[in-house]
């Protein structure tokens, strides 16, 4: 029996914000807009989901007098992150 | 109205193994690459500064000159966070960025130590810089922190060519040191250490562009 993929998980876009935050303790808007290369938009409602599940936490404050929103990882996205991987190294070994 | 579901559709479990490798890669690229905009400044200005320190001591014969030294870390700080401010993909730390910041903080915070226990202490009773040599005793202690910190900064970022250049600058530096005796031409000494910094800048931002 194959473990079910998250679904918040199964989205290019939300992997690659979960997998640039898991990597670093915490990541500007920015900085996620130019590693993903998404549109403004769209990133903020990917960050908006991930948020709204727990996965990650967006503190909104200033940089100066420009507006810094900056995002981190909780340890409920990294568990889900993690189980995620697990579960498709195991899709990936049936296939062998 | 911006398009949501562009770069979201979903993937398989082969394309989502591959993304997560690609974007951890990346990560460490972009730490790689950043350190080498780094080197490029700081070697400048080690190239910079050793060359005019040795200008100025040369041609007036007062070793006083050689406190522009300590305006040159006052100087790079400043440039380093106009260089930080102005690149996005600076605005990200993670476990390695922190240790090579404090690398180098640390090899700062000990090569600063080290000048002015040597000013106070070897100088004491004999003026400022009297002896050529006193001043001068100082130099294998940096340039030995100098290559040990460009090498551990290898270690972490996994980087060959930033390890070599950290045992050229540290055993080649005490070479020259120790082969040339106590000159003033021994400022050159740093003038080699801040070229193959800036060489080294250049081959990572190459091999990470």
């Amino acid at each position: 029996m194959f473990p079910k993929l998250d679904p918040l998980l199964h989205s290019e876009l939300r992997l690659a914000l979960v997998s640039i935050l898991a990597g670093v303790e915490e990541a500007d808007f920015s900085y996620l807009k130019k590693q993903t290369g998404a549109t403004a938009g769209n990133l903020s409602v990917q960050i908006d989901k991930l948020a709204a599940a727990g996965y990650i936490t967006v503190e909104k404050g200033f940089k100066g007098k420009m507006p810094c929103t900056t995002c981190r990882i909780t340890p409920a996205g990294t568990e889900a992150f993690a189980s995620y991987v697990k579960a498709l190294k195991k899709y990936l070994a049936a296939g062998k | 109205m911006e398009n949501t579901n562009e770069k979201n559709k979903e993937m398989t479990a082969q394309e989502s193994l591959s993304l997560i490798t690609e974007t951890l890669n990346n990560s460490r690229k972009e730490i790689t690459r950043r350190g080498g905009k780094y080197f490029l400044l700081w070697g400048a200005l080690l190239t910079i500064f050793s060359l005019l320190v040795y200008l100025l001591w040369k041609t007036t014969g007062h070793g006083e000159w050689n406190f522009l030294w300590f305006a040159m870390p006052a100087i790079g700080i400043i440039l380093e966070r106009m260089l930080r401010k102005k690149d996005v993909t600076d605005r990200a730390k993670n476990d390695v960025s922190r240790i090579i910041g404090g690398i180098w903080a640390a090899f700062g915070i000990f090569s600063c130590a080290l000048a002015l226990f040597t000013v106070i202490y070897t100088e004491m009773g004999s003026g400022l810089f009297g002896p050529l040599a006193a001043a001068l005793s100082m130099t294998p202690g940096i340039i030995s922190l100098f290559g040990l910190a460009e090498c551990i900064t290898g270690v972490a970022l996994k980087n060959w060519t930033i390890k070599i250049a950290g045992f050229v600058t540290g055993i080649g530096g005490l070479s020259i040191y120790y082969i040339s005796g106590s000159t003033i031409e021994q400022m050159f000494i740093f003038t080699f250490s801040g070229i193959v910094l800036v060489a080294t800048g250049l081959i990572v931002k190459f091999q990470y562009r």
